[in-house]
Protein backbone atom coordinates (compact mmCIF):
# COMPACT_ATOMS: atom_id res chain seq x y z
CA UNK A 1 0.00 0.00 0.00
CA UNK A 2 1.11 3.63 -0.70
CA UNK A 3 0.57 6.76 2.04
CA UNK A 4 0.25 7.80 5.69
CA UNK A 5 -0.70 4.51 8.00
CA UNK A 6 -1.70 5.89 11.73
CA UNK A 7 0.36 4.42 14.05
CA UNK A 8 2.83 5.22 17.31
CA UNK A 9 6.33 4.02 15.88
CA UNK A 10 9.56 6.29 16.52
CA UNK A 11 8.95 7.94 13.01
CA UNK A 12 5.46 8.52 13.47
CA UNK A 13 6.43 10.45 16.90
CA UNK A 14 9.04 12.32 15.33
CA UNK A 15 9.03 15.93 13.71
CA UNK A 16 8.41 15.01 10.32
CA UNK A 17 11.01 16.92 9.15
CA UNK A 18 13.30 14.15 10.44
CA UNK A 19 12.31 11.02 8.76
CA UNK A 20 11.99 13.47 5.48
CA UNK A 21 15.74 14.58 6.03
CA UNK A 22 16.74 11.19 6.56
CA UNK A 23 15.15 9.77 3.40
CA UNK A 24 16.27 12.62 1.67
CA UNK A 25 20.17 11.84 2.90
CA UNK A 26 19.41 8.45 1.68
CA UNK A 27 18.41 9.49 -1.49
CA UNK A 28 21.57 12.03 -2.47
CA UNK A 29 23.84 9.38 -0.53
CA UNK A 30 22.83 6.37 -2.86
CA UNK A 31 23.22 8.31 -5.80
CA UNK A 32 27.03 8.98 -4.85
CA UNK A 33 27.78 6.03 -3.57
CA UNK A 34 29.12 4.13 -6.72
CA UNK A 35 29.94 0.64 -5.76
CA UNK A 36 27.60 -2.26 -4.78
CA UNK A 37 28.56 -2.07 -1.13
CA UNK A 38 27.73 0.75 -0.30
CA UNK A 39 24.64 0.92 -1.82
CA UNK A 40 23.48 -2.20 -0.30
CA UNK A 41 24.09 -0.82 2.93
CA UNK A 42 22.21 2.25 2.04
CA UNK A 43 19.36 -0.12 0.80
CA UNK A 44 19.70 -1.99 4.34
CA UNK A 45 19.61 1.34 5.80
CA UNK A 46 16.52 2.51 3.71
CA UNK A 47 14.71 -0.97 5.31
CA UNK A 48 15.74 0.15 9.05
CA UNK A 49 14.02 3.49 8.12
CA UNK A 50 10.55 2.11 7.33
CA UNK A 51 11.15 -0.74 10.13
CA UNK A 52 11.12 2.03 12.66
CA UNK A 53 8.20 3.44 10.91
CA UNK A 54 6.06 0.26 11.82
CA UNK A 55 5.64 0.08 8.43
CA UNK A 56 8.01 -2.19 6.62
CA UNK A 57 4.69 -5.18 6.66
CA UNK A 58 3.00 -2.62 4.80
CA UNK A 59 5.57 -1.17 1.96
CA UNK A 60 7.39 -4.00 1.17
CA UNK A 61 4.45 -5.28 -1.41
CA UNK A 62 4.55 -2.25 -3.31
CA UNK A 63 8.26 -1.54 -3.12
CA UNK A 64 8.91 -5.11 -4.06
CA UNK A 65 6.12 -5.22 -6.99
CA UNK A 66 8.16 -2.15 -8.52
CA UNK A 67 11.41 -3.08 -7.41
CA UNK A 68 11.70 -6.53 -9.25
CA UNK A 69 10.73 -6.03 -12.31
CA UNK A 70 13.16 -3.06 -12.56
CA UNK A 71 16.09 -5.56 -11.09
CA UNK A 72 14.80 -8.03 -13.49
CA UNK A 73 15.57 -5.58 -16.58
CA UNK A 74 18.68 -4.49 -15.10
CA UNK A 75 20.44 -7.89 -14.42
CA UNK A 76 19.60 -8.55 -18.46
CA UNK A 77 20.29 -5.20 -19.56
CA UNK A 78 23.60 -4.81 -17.99
CA UNK A 79 24.44 -8.69 -16.40
CA UNK A 80 23.86 -10.12 -19.72
CA UNK A 81 24.09 -8.02 -22.73
CA UNK A 82 26.69 -5.74 -21.36
CA UNK A 83 30.39 -4.84 -21.94
CA UNK A 84 33.18 -7.25 -21.79
CA UNK A 85 34.75 -8.76 -19.99
CA UNK A 86 32.12 -11.73 -20.02
CA UNK A 87 32.41 -14.86 -17.66
CA UNK A 88 30.10 -17.86 -18.54
CA UNK A 89 28.25 -18.44 -15.17
CA UNK A 90 25.99 -21.90 -16.07
CA UNK A 91 24.47 -21.16 -19.26
CA UNK A 92 25.05 -17.84 -19.04
CA UNK A 93 27.63 -15.39 -20.65
CA UNK A 94 27.56 -12.75 -17.48
CA UNK A 95 29.19 -9.66 -17.71
CA UNK A 96 31.06 -8.28 -14.94
CA UNK A 97 31.08 -4.61 -15.37
CA UNK A 98 27.66 -4.84 -16.56
CA UNK A 99 26.71 -6.63 -13.58
CA UNK A 100 28.23 -4.67 -10.84
CA UNK A 101 26.36 -1.74 -12.82
CA UNK A 102 22.65 -3.67 -12.47
CA UNK A 103 24.06 -4.38 -8.69
CA UNK A 104 24.43 -0.29 -8.00
CA UNK A 105 20.80 0.81 -9.79
CA UNK A 106 18.81 -1.84 -8.35
CA UNK A 107 20.14 -1.06 -4.62
CA UNK A 108 19.59 2.47 -5.36
CA UNK A 109 16.38 1.96 -6.63
CA UNK A 110 15.69 -0.36 -3.89
CA UNK A 111 17.13 2.02 -1.18
CA UNK A 112 15.02 5.02 -2.55
CA UNK A 113 11.65 2.81 -2.60
CA UNK A 114 12.23 1.43 0.94
CA UNK A 115 12.89 4.58 2.37
CA UNK A 116 9.92 7.12 0.89
CA UNK A 117 7.48 4.50 0.81
CA UNK A 118 8.26 3.88 4.30
CA UNK A 119 8.40 7.74 5.33
CA UNK A 120 5.15 8.52 3.40
CA UNK A 121 3.30 5.98 5.29
CA UNK A 122 4.74 7.49 9.01
CA UNK A 123 4.97 11.04 7.96
CA UNK A 124 1.36 12.53 9.04
CA UNK A 125 0.63 15.02 5.90
CA UNK A 126 -2.14 16.80 8.34
CA UNK A 127 1.18 17.00 10.93
CA UNK A 128 3.98 17.77 8.06
CA UNK A 129 1.17 20.98 7.15
CA UNK A 130 1.72 22.38 10.86
CA UNK A 131 5.39 22.09 10.55
CA UNK A 132 5.57 23.83 7.76
CA UNK A 133 2.92 26.13 9.06
CA UNK A 134 5.27 26.60 11.86
CA UNK A 135 8.14 27.57 9.68
CA UNK A 136 6.15 29.89 7.37
CA UNK A 137 6.86 27.85 4.35
CA UNK A 138 4.50 29.67 2.04
CA UNK A 139 1.33 27.89 1.30
CA UNK A 140 1.62 27.29 -2.46
CA UNK A 141 4.99 25.29 -1.62
CA UNK A 142 3.17 23.41 1.62
CA UNK A 143 -0.11 22.74 -0.74
CA UNK A 144 2.05 20.93 -3.67
CA UNK A 145 4.39 19.15 -1.58
CA UNK A 146 1.37 17.73 0.61
CA UNK A 147 -1.26 17.39 -2.00
CA UNK A 148 1.32 14.81 -4.00
CA UNK A 149 2.41 12.87 -0.83
CA UNK A 150 -1.75 12.28 -0.25
CA UNK A 151 -2.14 11.75 -4.74
CA UNK A 152 -2.15 8.03 -4.40
CA UNK A 153 -4.65 7.57 -1.83
CA UNK A 154 -6.64 9.85 -2.91
CA UNK A 155 -7.04 8.61 -6.48
CA UNK A 156 -7.22 4.98 -5.35
CA UNK A 157 -10.59 6.17 -2.96
CA UNK A 158 -11.77 8.14 -6.15
CA UNK A 159 -11.06 5.25 -8.52
CA UNK A 160 -12.33 2.64 -6.39
CA UNK A 161 -15.71 4.84 -6.22
CA UNK A 162 -15.92 4.92 -10.21
CA UNK A 163 -15.42 1.47 -10.15
CA UNK A 164 -18.21 0.49 -7.77
CA UNK A 165 -20.77 3.08 -10.07
CA UNK A 166 -19.37 1.92 -13.05
CA UNK A 167 -19.91 -2.34 -11.74
CA UNK A 168 -23.79 -0.88 -10.78
CA UNK A 169 -24.03 0.25 -14.54
CA UNK A 170 -22.91 -3.61 -16.20
CA UNK A 171 -19.66 -2.83 -15.87
CA UNK A 172 -17.46 -6.22 -16.07
CA UNK A 173 -13.63 -6.54 -14.59
CA UNK A 174 -12.81 -10.38 -14.95
CA UNK A 175 -12.71 -12.18 -18.15
CA UNK A 176 -9.64 -11.88 -21.05
CA UNK A 177 -6.96 -9.64 -21.24
CA UNK A 178 -8.55 -8.11 -24.17
CA UNK A 179 -11.84 -7.12 -22.01
CA UNK A 180 -10.11 -5.81 -19.05
CA UNK A 181 -7.91 -3.88 -21.04
CA UNK A 182 -11.37 -2.73 -22.51
CA UNK A 183 -12.66 -2.08 -18.87
CA UNK A 184 -9.78 0.34 -18.41
CA UNK A 185 -11.63 3.25 -20.29
CA UNK A 186 -14.78 3.40 -18.01
CA UNK A 187 -12.30 3.94 -15.44
CA UNK A 188 -9.31 5.92 -15.98
CA UNK A 189 -11.48 8.75 -18.06
CA UNK A 190 -13.62 9.45 -15.07
CA UNK A 191 -11.00 9.60 -12.90
CA UNK A 192 -9.00 12.03 -15.09
CA UNK A 193 -12.06 14.34 -15.77
CA UNK A 194 -12.91 14.09 -12.25
CA UNK A 195 -9.31 14.69 -11.23
CA UNK A 196 -9.52 17.74 -13.20
CA UNK A 197 -12.46 19.18 -12.51
CA UNK A 198 -11.60 18.87 -8.75
CA UNK A 199 -8.87 20.88 -9.10
CA UNK A 200 -10.54 23.79 -10.35
CA UNK A 201 -13.32 23.60 -7.45
CA UNK A 202 -10.62 22.83 -5.33
CA UNK A 203 -8.98 26.62 -6.03
CA UNK A 204 -12.21 28.31 -4.94
CA UNK A 205 -12.58 25.79 -2.18
CA UNK A 206 -9.03 27.25 -0.56
CA UNK A 207 -9.31 30.54 -1.81
CA UNK A 208 -13.10 31.37 -0.19
CA UNK A 209 -11.58 29.81 2.86
CA UNK A 210 -8.43 32.89 2.84
CA UNK A 211 -5.39 30.45 1.43
CA UNK A 212 -4.22 33.30 -0.45
CA UNK A 213 -4.53 35.53 2.55
CA UNK A 214 -1.28 37.80 2.73
CA UNK A 215 -1.37 36.60 6.53
CA UNK A 216 0.72 34.34 8.49
CA UNK A 217 -1.03 31.67 8.65
CA UNK A 218 -1.24 30.13 12.10
CA UNK A 219 -0.20 26.97 13.54
CA UNK A 220 -3.01 25.44 15.49
CA UNK A 221 -0.73 22.08 17.10
CA UNK A 222 3.02 22.78 15.60
CA UNK A 223 4.64 19.06 16.09
CA UNK A 224 7.44 19.37 19.15
CA UNK A 225 10.85 19.11 18.23
CA UNK A 226 14.08 18.01 19.61
CA UNK A 227 18.22 19.19 19.83
CA UNK A 228 18.41 15.65 19.05
CA UNK A 229 16.59 15.28 16.22
CA UNK A 230 17.90 19.01 15.11
CA UNK A 231 21.30 17.74 15.07
CA UNK A 232 20.27 14.38 13.28
CA UNK A 233 18.98 16.39 10.16
CA UNK A 234 22.22 18.57 10.18
CA UNK A 235 24.18 15.40 10.33
CA UNK A 236 22.29 14.35 7.34
CA UNK A 237 23.17 17.49 5.60
CA UNK A 238 26.75 17.07 6.75
CA UNK A 239 26.98 13.41 5.80
CA UNK A 240 25.02 14.25 2.29
CA UNK A 241 27.61 17.34 1.76
CA UNK A 242 30.84 15.62 2.97
CA UNK A 243 30.00 12.37 0.45
CA UNK A 244 29.24 14.26 -2.27
CA UNK A 245 32.28 16.77 -2.14
CA UNK A 246 34.39 13.25 -2.44
CA UNK A 247 32.53 12.14 -5.62
CA UNK A 248 33.26 15.67 -7.11
CA UNK A 249 36.86 15.30 -6.20
CA UNK A 250 36.72 11.68 -7.92
CA UNK A 251 35.13 13.17 -10.92
CA UNK A 252 37.48 15.98 -11.55
CA UNK A 253 40.50 13.70 -10.84
CA UNK A 254 41.67 12.75 -14.16
CA UNK A 255 40.92 16.56 -14.93
CA UNK A 256 43.50 17.44 -11.93
CA UNK A 257 46.10 14.55 -13.68
CA UNK A 258 45.51 15.98 -17.04
CA UNK A 259 45.97 19.58 -16.02
CA UNK A 260 49.17 18.39 -13.47
CA UNK A 261 50.62 16.81 -16.64
CA UNK A 262 50.33 20.11 -18.79
CA UNK A 263 51.96 21.93 -16.50
CA UNK B 1 -28.86 49.57 7.05
CA UNK B 2 -25.51 50.12 5.09
CA UNK B 3 -25.15 47.79 2.07
CA UNK B 4 -23.00 45.13 1.87
CA UNK B 5 -23.27 44.23 -1.46
CA UNK B 6 -24.13 46.69 -4.36
CA UNK B 7 -24.70 45.50 -8.31
CA UNK B 8 -25.01 48.11 -10.66
CA UNK B 9 -26.25 47.53 -14.26
CA UNK B 10 -23.55 44.44 -13.94
CA UNK B 11 -23.43 42.01 -16.26
CA UNK B 12 -21.26 38.92 -16.59
CA UNK B 13 -20.67 36.86 -19.50
CA UNK B 14 -18.24 32.86 -19.41
CA UNK B 15 -15.54 32.61 -21.32
CA UNK B 16 -16.39 31.18 -24.55
CA UNK B 17 -20.45 32.22 -24.45
CA UNK B 18 -22.26 34.41 -26.23
CA UNK B 19 -24.99 34.34 -24.00
CA UNK B 20 -24.48 36.77 -20.81
CA UNK B 21 -25.00 34.45 -17.48
CA UNK B 22 -26.33 37.75 -15.73
CA UNK B 23 -27.48 41.20 -17.09
CA UNK B 24 -27.96 44.44 -16.47
CA UNK B 25 -27.79 43.33 -12.54
CA UNK B 26 -29.41 46.59 -10.26
CA UNK B 27 -29.88 45.22 -6.49
CA UNK B 28 -28.34 46.20 -2.84
CA UNK B 29 -27.82 43.74 -0.06
CA UNK B 30 -27.96 45.24 3.05
CA UNK B 31 -26.24 44.23 6.70
CA UNK B 32 -28.68 42.06 8.37
CA UNK B 33 -30.95 40.85 5.36
CA UNK B 34 -32.02 37.26 3.91
CA UNK B 35 -32.12 37.34 0.14
CA UNK B 36 -33.49 34.19 -1.25
CA UNK B 37 -32.65 33.75 -4.87
CA UNK B 38 -34.57 31.58 -7.07
CA UNK B 39 -35.34 30.65 -10.44
CA UNK B 40 -35.16 27.74 -12.91
CA UNK B 41 -32.39 25.38 -12.92
CA UNK B 42 -29.44 27.61 -15.22
CA UNK B 43 -31.26 31.26 -14.48
CA UNK B 44 -28.02 32.54 -13.02
CA UNK B 45 -28.39 31.89 -9.41
CA UNK B 46 -25.09 30.03 -8.72
CA UNK B 47 -22.77 32.10 -11.08
CA UNK B 48 -24.77 35.72 -9.04
CA UNK B 49 -22.95 34.17 -5.50
CA UNK B 50 -19.92 33.57 -7.41
CA UNK B 51 -19.91 37.10 -8.82
CA UNK B 52 -21.37 38.89 -5.54
CA UNK B 53 -18.16 36.76 -3.52
CA UNK B 54 -15.36 38.43 -6.00
CA UNK B 55 -14.76 35.00 -7.51
CA UNK B 56 -16.23 35.71 -10.82
CA UNK B 57 -14.49 36.17 -13.03
CA UNK B 58 -11.19 36.77 -10.97
CA UNK B 59 -10.97 32.87 -10.75
CA UNK B 60 -13.36 31.28 -12.84
CA UNK B 61 -12.71 33.57 -15.50
CA UNK B 62 -15.39 35.53 -18.02
CA UNK B 63 -16.10 38.75 -18.17
CA UNK B 64 -17.67 40.89 -16.02
CA UNK B 65 -19.24 44.76 -16.95
CA UNK B 66 -21.10 47.34 -14.48
CA UNK B 67 -20.47 48.20 -11.24
CA UNK B 68 -20.15 45.13 -8.43
CA UNK B 69 -19.49 47.16 -4.95
CA UNK B 70 -18.50 44.19 -2.46
CA UNK B 71 -18.29 46.13 1.12
CA UNK B 72 -17.71 43.32 2.70
CA UNK B 73 -14.96 43.01 4.71
CA UNK B 74 -15.22 38.75 4.80
CA UNK B 75 -17.37 37.26 2.68
CA UNK B 76 -17.59 33.17 2.74
CA UNK B 77 -19.24 31.11 0.22
CA UNK B 78 -20.69 27.35 0.24
CA UNK B 79 -21.03 25.91 -2.54
CA UNK B 80 -23.40 22.79 -3.31
CA UNK B 81 -21.56 20.17 -3.53
CA UNK B 82 -19.74 19.42 0.02
CA UNK B 83 -17.28 16.93 -1.16
CA UNK B 84 -15.48 19.62 -3.36
CA UNK B 85 -15.03 21.78 -0.83
CA UNK B 86 -12.71 20.23 1.35
CA UNK B 87 -9.12 21.43 1.72
CA UNK B 88 -7.82 18.28 1.43
CA UNK B 89 -4.85 19.26 3.66
CA UNK B 90 -6.51 18.43 6.90
CA UNK B 91 -7.66 15.11 8.73
CA UNK B 92 -10.01 16.27 11.57
CA UNK B 93 -13.36 18.23 10.77
CA UNK B 94 -11.79 20.70 14.02
CA UNK B 95 -8.69 21.23 11.41
CA UNK B 96 -10.83 21.72 8.26
CA UNK B 97 -13.52 24.06 10.25
CA UNK B 98 -9.99 25.97 11.68
CA UNK B 99 -8.22 26.16 7.48
CA UNK B 100 -9.65 29.58 7.13
CA UNK B 101 -8.96 31.06 10.58
CA UNK B 102 -5.54 29.71 10.57
CA UNK B 103 -5.38 31.66 6.83
CA UNK B 104 -6.40 34.84 8.10
CA UNK B 105 -3.78 34.05 10.81
CA UNK B 106 -6.04 34.37 14.45
CA UNK B 107 -4.44 33.53 17.61
CA UNK B 108 -4.53 29.32 18.52
CA UNK B 109 -7.14 30.17 21.35
CA UNK B 110 -9.42 32.28 19.62
CA UNK B 111 -9.68 29.95 16.56
CA UNK B 112 -10.61 26.93 19.24
CA UNK B 113 -13.02 29.42 20.45
CA UNK B 114 -14.46 29.90 16.95
CA UNK B 115 -14.12 26.46 15.81
CA UNK B 116 -15.87 24.97 18.82
CA UNK B 117 -18.61 27.55 18.82
CA UNK B 118 -19.52 27.37 14.68
CA UNK B 119 -19.64 23.54 15.47
CA UNK B 120 -21.94 23.38 18.16
CA UNK B 121 -24.19 25.60 16.17
CA UNK B 122 -24.34 23.17 13.31
CA UNK B 123 -24.70 20.17 16.09
CA UNK B 124 -21.51 18.78 14.19
CA UNK B 125 -19.13 18.70 17.61
CA UNK B 126 -19.12 15.56 17.76
CA UNK B 127 -18.01 14.80 14.56
CA UNK B 128 -14.26 17.15 15.70
CA UNK B 129 -12.56 14.10 15.69
CA UNK B 130 -13.70 12.46 12.18
CA UNK B 131 -11.66 12.27 9.25
CA UNK B 132 -13.47 14.49 6.84
CA UNK B 133 -13.46 12.10 4.19
CA UNK B 134 -15.41 9.71 6.07
CA UNK B 135 -18.11 11.56 6.71
CA UNK B 136 -21.95 11.17 4.91
CA UNK B 137 -23.33 14.02 2.71
CA UNK B 138 -25.07 15.56 5.55
CA UNK B 139 -22.25 15.60 7.87
CA UNK B 140 -20.40 16.88 5.04
CA UNK B 141 -22.53 19.74 4.17
CA UNK B 142 -22.94 20.97 7.95
CA UNK B 143 -19.15 20.74 8.39
CA UNK B 144 -18.09 23.48 5.19
CA UNK B 145 -21.09 25.58 6.86
CA UNK B 146 -19.38 25.49 9.77
CA UNK B 147 -16.55 26.39 8.11
CA UNK B 148 -17.93 29.29 6.26
CA UNK B 149 -18.72 30.44 9.74
CA UNK B 150 -16.10 30.09 11.28
CA UNK B 151 -14.39 32.79 9.07
CA UNK B 152 -16.80 35.19 10.82
CA UNK B 153 -18.08 36.27 7.41
CA UNK B 154 -20.46 39.58 6.89
CA UNK B 155 -21.63 38.02 3.69
CA UNK B 156 -22.36 35.10 3.67
CA UNK B 157 -23.17 33.22 0.24
CA UNK B 158 -24.86 29.83 0.05
CA UNK B 159 -25.44 27.86 -2.70
CA UNK B 160 -28.16 25.34 -2.21
CA UNK B 161 -27.39 24.80 1.38
CA UNK B 162 -29.43 22.13 1.91
CA UNK B 163 -29.29 19.82 -0.36
CA UNK B 164 -27.66 16.85 1.25
CA UNK B 165 -29.56 17.50 4.45
CA UNK B 166 -32.74 15.64 6.49
CA UNK B 167 -35.80 17.83 6.66
CA UNK B 168 -34.80 17.99 10.39
CA UNK B 169 -31.23 19.39 9.81
CA UNK B 170 -32.50 21.12 6.80
CA UNK B 171 -35.28 23.80 9.36
CA UNK B 172 -32.12 24.10 11.79
CA UNK B 173 -29.93 25.19 9.33
CA UNK B 174 -32.34 27.94 8.15
CA UNK B 175 -32.95 28.84 11.66
CA UNK B 176 -29.38 29.26 12.20
CA UNK B 177 -29.42 31.53 9.47
CA UNK B 178 -31.74 33.80 10.93
CA UNK B 179 -29.10 34.02 13.77
CA UNK B 180 -26.50 34.40 11.60
CA UNK B 181 -28.52 37.63 10.19
CA UNK B 182 -28.99 38.89 13.77
CA UNK B 183 -25.44 38.93 14.23
CA UNK B 184 -25.48 41.16 11.54
CA UNK B 185 -23.96 39.49 8.36
CA UNK B 186 -25.78 40.03 5.24
CA UNK B 187 -26.66 36.68 3.26
CA UNK B 188 -27.38 35.43 -0.08
CA UNK B 189 -29.20 32.07 -0.46
CA UNK B 190 -29.91 30.39 -3.88
CA UNK B 191 -32.14 27.51 -3.18
CA UNK B 192 -34.99 25.99 -4.97
CA UNK B 193 -36.27 25.22 -1.64
CA UNK B 194 -39.14 27.68 -1.51
CA UNK B 195 -40.81 26.85 1.56
CA UNK B 196 -38.17 26.91 3.87
CA UNK B 197 -36.90 30.10 2.14
CA UNK B 198 -39.78 31.55 2.45
CA UNK B 199 -39.73 31.14 6.05
CA UNK B 200 -36.28 32.67 6.78
CA UNK B 201 -35.41 35.68 3.62
CA UNK B 202 -36.64 39.06 4.71
CA UNK B 203 -36.57 39.25 0.85
CA UNK B 204 -36.60 37.70 -2.13
CA UNK B 205 -35.45 37.71 -5.56
CA UNK B 206 -36.42 35.57 -8.60
CA UNK B 207 -33.82 35.34 -11.86
CA UNK B 208 -34.89 34.29 -15.53
CA UNK B 209 -31.83 33.73 -17.65
CA UNK B 210 -29.65 36.14 -15.76
CA UNK B 211 -31.79 38.92 -15.26
CA UNK B 212 -33.93 39.57 -11.53
CA UNK B 213 -37.24 39.34 -12.95
CA UNK B 214 -39.05 39.90 -9.37
CA UNK B 215 -37.49 41.56 -6.36
CA UNK B 216 -39.95 42.48 -2.98
CA UNK B 217 -40.80 40.35 -0.02
CA UNK B 218 -39.68 37.11 0.60
CA UNK B 219 -43.59 36.37 1.46
CA UNK B 220 -44.58 37.65 -2.05
CA UNK B 221 -41.93 36.91 -4.52
CA UNK B 222 -41.20 33.25 -3.28
CA UNK B 223 -45.10 33.15 -2.75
Amino acid sequence: MIGYRPGHSLLHRAHPYTPLAVAAALLCLVFAARAPGPVFVLAGAAIMLALAGGSLGYVVRPALTLALPTWVLLLVLHGLLGPDPHHMVGPFSVSAPGLTRALVLGGRITAILFAFLGVLAAVSPARLVEAMTEREVPFGAMYLLVSTLTLVPRLRARAAQILEAQQCRGLKLGGSPVARVRALGPLVLPLVLGALMEVDEQVLALDTRGASSAAARTALEPPGDTTAEWVLRMLCVVWVLAAWSARLLQLLEPLRARLLTLL
Amino acid sequence: MSAVLRFADASFRYAGEQTPALAALDFEVAAGEIVALTGAPGSGTSTLLLVAGGYAPRLVGGTLSGLVELAARAPAIVFATPWTQLTGLCHTVFAEVAFGPCSHGLPAGRIREIVTRQLERLDAGHLAERDPATLSGGELQRVIVASALALEPDLLLLDDPAAELDPAAADALYDLLKEVAREGAAILVATPDIDRAARSATRGIRLDAGRVIADGPASEVLA
